[in-house]
């Protein structure tokens, strides 16, 4: 019953549901626009809600990170550019189906099945975190050990290039995160003398630097591109056409949470999986896969936004962030006082609740804006660089003075920011430094209580592990994890599944 | 070989430049780390800093290895592909903006560095520049100030008192 009510908070006040329709709403349009990725408006955005209440802050950036998921399609269905990392499969049939005339119902589609998705990851998350946080309630430190090592393993599939590199920028971020005094002994590391960095690097304006200020000087170097445009018909998919794919959608849905759910692949592997998955069950396309196939749109669409519930479960159950998105998310319920982990669950159920609450609220608005609004959608998402960045900057600079009220701040955020356009330029990855960031301080905690309870002995703490089923599991997800990782797996996959390798 | 991940081939200027200075960088932060706690106990607030800074280390050094036995990239230069006037205006302006914020106060500075940038970077008119920076500069300030009650410094601009007085209109507390 108190279940229930909480989940219902977020419809029972207008103020609320206001800002999951604002968040959704606005999130459709950052995810749409190329260059604005979901990761920048919620990075800009946390620094702006520090002042509101938790709730409030949650009902925002819940509806920003449904509604850009979504969004990155719309884009990649119009222009063929997929406005983030999740879209890119929905790009391959998305496209050509625009290219026929059929971008109205494309869009359609996509959304109803999208909704769909999301639904289906929600109910997800509503049963699986309850019995996640009770098994990880016996966690002793040397399992959260093993739980930071595997999120930071997340490297792996977030370094596209070079794994070197993606290496590099998790250690940095690890470095960033230990900056200030030490929480166990108050020893001051990484200071250099400076008081004003006894307190840590604000999290979020190595956020904002390296998610908003960088993004935007790259755009810098095409401004003055200019978008194509594409005509809109009907939007509105039948009844017919929803219910014939309807158990191809179930499938993909869960597809999608199941690698949502792993630490280390997120919605863009999910859609990608999926599409993977449609092309080997539909025996009788209407059109081929690959030249608009309505089945290449809905599986990477539907997995997507299941992966969106999917990837909440390590993140509210472990504190362990699925992609770069949710690490930010973990940073805001920091922020906000909250500790994403096991104990949220006994502690604040009613949070948890909420939160399905607010993903079901925006997962609702999500379908009613993907259905209207196209014609509007199209004149935005047109609107000129030149103006648009300039406008970024802004956002960024007024997000990181309001993290202290203070310009350090905003130097900060600009150092970062031309570090990581000299990252991006060379391609090295920025999406590991936020989880170094953020797996910090579970690593460093966790390594130095499990090294003292077994009194400073390496082997003591090897055996202690290998004794302990729990442990011995997680010790060996990680060394799956790393040898997946390596060459030899890459190649014996390859061979075994040609199709599966991505575009 | 079949390469998984092709990387290219040739650096781009400027591109082992970064990367030493990436191994720089961690070499000053190892050692950094080292004066922490040095090598004493595992569980010692240093141990956790020196391990990443070394694998920092280990892996810039082989990375400014690899750049720079890559051969240069043809047909590119630091001037166009790497630092164009643009972006080196944009980053001054940026840096103007932080230092001028809290002497000018917010609106000011705002409205000064959305001119020069929109101005420069759409190769339109001062018009069309003041016009769509002071419009949208009014709709950030509503949305920041009164939705978000973000308190930016308010300098030159008497904010409060404008306001009150807008409130004073509205009729509302």
């Amino acid at each position: 019953m108190e279940t229930l009510a909480a989940m219902a908070t977020v419809f029972a006040q207008p103020q609320l549901l206001l800002l999951v329709a604002v968040g959704t709403l606005s999130g459709i349009y950052v995810g749409a626009i190329p260059g604005l990725s979901v990761t920048m408006a919620v990075s800009i955005l946390i620094s702006f809600t520090f002042a509101w209440d938790v709730l409030p802050a949650i009902s925002l950036m819940i509806g920003i990170y449904m509604g850009g998921v979504y969004g990155g399609g719309r884009t990649a269905i119009l222009l063929n550019i997929p406005g983030a990392p999740s879209a890119i499969a929905t790009a391959m049939d998305g496209y050509p189906m625009a290219l026929r005339g059929e971008a109205g119902s494309a869009i359609g589609i996509s959304t109803v099945m999208s909704f769909f998705g999301g639904l289906v990851g929600i109910a997800a998350l509503a049963l699986a975190a309850p019995v996640v946080s009770d098994v990880a309630l016996s966690f002793q430190p040397r399992d959260y050990l093993l739980l930071a090592l595997l999120g930071l393993l997340l490297v792996g599939s977030l370094s596209e290039g070079s794994m070197l590199k993606g290496v590099f920028a998790g250690a940095f971020g690890i470095v960033i995160g230990a900056v200030g005094m030490d929480p166990l002994t108050f020893t001051e590391r990484f200071t250099f003398g400076l008081p004003d960095l006894r307190g840590g690097v604000s999290f979020v304006a190595v956020m904002i630097g390296l998610f908003g200020v960088s993004e935007a000087l790259a755009q810098l170097h095409h401004v003055n591109k200019l978008a194509i445009k594409q005509a809109i018909g009907r939007i509105m998919p039948s009844w017919g056409t929803v219910r014939r794919h309807l158990p191809l959608s179930l499938q993909t849905s869960t597809i999608g949470v199941v690698i949502g759910a792993l630490p280390g692949t997120g919605g863009d592997i999910a859609a990608l999986m999926a599409y993977d998955h449609a092309k080997r069950v539909t025996k009788h396309p209407e059109h081929p896969f690959g030249e608009g196939a309505v089945e290449g749109l809905i599986a990477p669409e539907t997995a997507n936004n299941a992966a969106v519930g999917g990837a909440f479960v390590p993140m509210m159950t472990l504190g362990i962030p699925g992609d770069a998105i949710t690490a930010i998310m973990i940073g805001a319920l920091f922020i906000h006082g909250l500790n994403p982990g096991p104990m949220l669950m006994i502690d604040r159920p009613d949070m948890f609740w909420f939160i399905v609450g607010a993903l079901l609220a925006a997962n609702v608005f999500m379908l009613v804006f993907g259905l209207t609004g196209i014609r509007i959608f199209t004149k935005i998402v047109e609107m000129p660089r030149a103006v648009l960045i300039p406008l970024i900057l802004l956002l960024s600079i007024v997000g990181a003075f309001a993290v202290n009220n203070s310009v350090t701040e905003v130097y900060w955020m600009l150092g970062f920011g031309v570090l990581g356009y000299f990252m991006k330029l060379y391609s090295w990855p920025l999406g590991p430094i936020v989880l170094g960031v953020i797996l910090s301080r579970l690593l460093d905690e966790n390594w130095r209580r499990a090294v003292i309870t077994e009194r400073e002995s390496i082997w003591g703490l090897l055996e202690s592990t290998l004794t302990s089923p729990l442990s011995l599991i997680l010790l060996i997800a990680v060394l799956a994890t790393i040898l997946s990782q390596t060459p030899v797996w890459r190649k014996a996959r390859a061979r075994l599944r040609p199709r599966a390798r991505r575009p | 070989m079949h390469d998984p991940f092709p990387s290219r081939r040739t650096r781009r200027p400027g591109e082992a430049v970064f990367a030493v200075l990436m191994a720089a960088l961690s070499a000053v932060l190892l050692v950094n780390a080292y004066g922490i706690s040095g090598l004493g106990a595992l569980s010692a607030p240093g141990s956790v800093p020196m391990a990443a800074a070394a694998v920092m280390l280990g892996a810039a050094f082989v990375i400014a290895w690899r750049t720079m036995r890559r051969p240069r990239a043809e047909g590119q230069t630091l001037h166009r592909d790497v630092l164009p006037g643009r972006i080196l205006a944009i980053t001054a302006l940026l840096i103007a903006y932080a230092a001028l914020l809290e002497p000018l106060g917010f609106l000011p500075t705002s409205a000064l560095f959305l001119i020069l940038s929109i101005r420069l970077l759409s190769r339109r008119g001062w018009g069309f520049a003041s016009l769509v920076s002071v419009g949208s500069l009014v709709a950030i300030w509503l949305i920041f100030r009164i939705v978000f009650t973000v308190l930016m410094p308010s300098g030159l601009v008497p904010e409060a008192e404008l306001i009150q007085a807008l409130r004073d209109l509205t009729g509302a507390r």
